[in-house]
């Protein structure tokens, strides 16, 4: 296990530095000169001069790459134009939304998905696994934000059980009470993803089925229900366990969309209003967080894989 | 005519899957048929009408600049199927062949494989993002960057699958009885990836639409003029509460396009692999 765990992190490192090449690039592909598009429109060619020189940009496009990579390492991600603070403090300032918007998200996936995954599949074939395969699909299908502006008009500005837009800290007035802000945004991120655990519960649950020892568990006369949980689900629960990884993905490219309906101070509505605002450090270092974010988590995932599956680790 | 027949053997037995295939099919029938079903010009503006409800003449009520909502969603369901087919083509041209040269040149396989894998450390969207901010909103950019987001995952299946068919003794004999390289991979190994490429092509396409739609939303998309389902809901949302019909059609319009192709992408999916045959009968 250990001499596995070192080997995916060495095979990391490669994959981490090419990503970080191209998000370095990212800069340089923008049509103008970096030191002015990273300053902004309102920058003196004073300024400009002096960024050429701190960013090395009259040196080998190399030199540049080690220069910005040794920065990225010490935690200077650079400078915001539109707050005129460090990247990774503006990053920092939307973490607590997007975090609990996450963890609130997760609790719901896990929660809706993962038993009426285990009831579809045992149910398999009769109209129960009909109808939940069916809804599974058509939550699969509905546009984040289409649904997060329904939930919005049905259950904030109908009914008024639920604000429908912002989130005060959780240090602030109010309290963690201050959580219900995020019940609307975090059910219309959850929604679509719970319906893609949905259908990967049932479909593993239905590989491992097949397997013999179900049989065996079957035959010596297991209620089926012991068999379904203990020998069926323990066992598919190591595919769906490999696919957070790529449920955080989904999450990260969803929570753009959601972040941006409900108006939340998260690193999403971040990401999208440093677009419209032309703020590329913020965009270079949002990008930069969320891949290494993501390889780690992707790795986090393999070790849990190989750890449950232990054949995964001898290979 | 044979390949018709077998392609809709496919979907015996899968009544929902049947009713996906005719929606899409009068989906792109409005995409083909738009100037002639299209009762009002989608770009005229009638300020008079503005935000009318639905009745005669305006089906689908009218937007905020009194364009008719109806004509719009018609030339909508062309901007779907553009977007849809343009997206699977540069997805499946440039991801087929990277996955399809990478499994047959090992060597090369090795570096275009790994580039493959840092493109995928970008969650979806937020590459589609990314590569919106470098390019113009346009059709042919928007086509552009949602293909290339799924050429990555259609690079992996089909060097997995190219992989697999490569050993295979047909292609040895291929080998054998003098077929150069262009010949083994195009006339020998492609024949026998066609029905995967075509289930992976329905849900690069259903996929598509939601990019497009979010991108839309974000104002990253297509370019506000252009009548789109995603643009039609992103332009009208703040008038959601005094005239909702603006967004339920086109809502739906997507919902149950998207909905459509991913139970055709299944049920052709469930006949190509006999493992799942006999288990999502109905739907």
């Amino acid at each position: 296990m250990l001499v596995y765990t070192i080997k995916r992190l060495l095979a990391l490192i490669p994959t981490l530095l090419a990503a970080s090449i191209l998000v370095f690039l990212f800069i340089h592909l923008i049509p103008g000169d970096p030191a002015a598009i990273l300053l902004g429109d309102t920058a003196t060619p004073e300024e400009v001069a002096a960024l050429t020189r701190e960013m090395g940009l009259d040196e080998p496009i190399w030199k540049q790459y080690l220069l910005w990579l040794g920065n990225v390492l010490q935690g200077d991600l650079g400078t915001s134009v539109f707050f005129r603070e460090p990247v990774l403090k503006v990053i920092g300032s939307g973490a607590e939304t997007s975090i609990l918007l996450a963890t609130m998200t997760m609790v719901w996936i896990v929660l809706f998905g993962i038993p009426i995954g285990i009831v579809s599949a045992t149910k398999h074939g009769t109209w129960v696994d009909q109808v939940t395969s069916g809804g599974a699909m058509l939550f699969a299908s509905i546009p984040t934000f289409w649904l997060g502006l329904y939930l919005i008009l049905i259950f904030a500005v109908g009914l008024g059980w639920f604000p429908s837009s912002g989130f005060p800290s959780v240090s602030d007035d109010g309290g963690w009470t201050n959580l219900r802000y995020l019940i609307l945004p975090s059910l219309t991120l959850a929604a679509p993803n719970a319906a893609l655990i949905i259908r990967l519960v049932r479909a593993s649950m239905l590989d491992v089925a097949r397997e013999d020892h179900v049989r065996t568990a079957r035959a010596k006369g297991l209620h089926p229900a012991k068999v379904a949980i203990k020998h069926i689900f323990r066992n598919a629960l190591i595919a769906v366990a490999a696919a957070f990884g790529f449920t955080f993905a989904a999450l990260v490219s969803e929570a753009v969309v959601t972040e941006t309906v409900f108006s939340l101070p998260g690193i999403g509505r971040l990401v999208v209003q440093s677009i419209l605002r032309r703020d590329y450090p913020v965009i270079q270092g949002v990008i930069l967080v969320i891949v290494v974010l993501y390889m780690v988590i992707n790795l986090l995932v393999d070790l849990a894989y190989a750890r449950l599956d232990p054949r995964v680790s001898l290979k | 005519m044979t390949f018709i027949a077998s392609f809709l053997s496919m979907f015996r037995g899968r009544k929902l899957a049947i009713v996906g295939l005719i929606w899409l099919c009068i989906v792109a029938f409005a995409a083909i048929a738009a100037p002639l079903l299209a009762p009002f010009d989608p770009l005229e503006i009638d300020p008079v009408a503005r935000l009318s409800e639905p009745g005669m003449p305006y089906l689908f009520g009218t937007d905020h600049f009194g364009r008719d909502s109806f004509s719009r969603a018609i030339y909508g369901a062309r901007m779907a199927v553009i977007i849809g087919l343009g997206s699977v083509v540069v997805a499946l041209i440039t991801g087929g062949l990277i996955g399809m040269l990478s499994a047959y040149f090992t060597r090369l396989g090795h570096v275009l494989m790994r580039g493959v894998d840092v493109l995928m450390a970008f969650p979806a969207l937020l590459l589609a993002l990314v590569l919106m901010t470098l390019l113009e909103r346009s059709v042919t950019n928007t086509i552009i960057v949602i293909g290339v987001v799924y050429a990555t995952t259609t690079a992996r299946i089909l060097f997995g699958m190219t992989l697999k068919l490569k050993g295979e003794v047909f292609v040895d004999a291929a080998i054998c009885s003098g077929a150069g390289h262009g010949s083994v991979l195009f006339r020998h190994i492609l024949p026998n990836l066609i029905s995967p490429l075509l289930v992976q092509a329905s849900f690069i396409f259903a996929f598509a639409q939601l990019q497009a739609a979010a991108l839309d939303f974000l104002g990253l998309g297509l370019p506000p003029e252009v009548a789109s389902w995603g643009n039609m809901l992103s332009e009208e949302r703040i008038y959601v509460t005094r005239a909702p019909w603006l967004l339920i059609f086109p809502g739906a319009l997507i919902i149950l396009s998207v909905f459509s192709m991913n139970l055709v992408g299944d049920a052709m999916r469930d006949s190509i692999d006999p493992r799942f045959k006999d288990d999502i009968a109905g739907v």
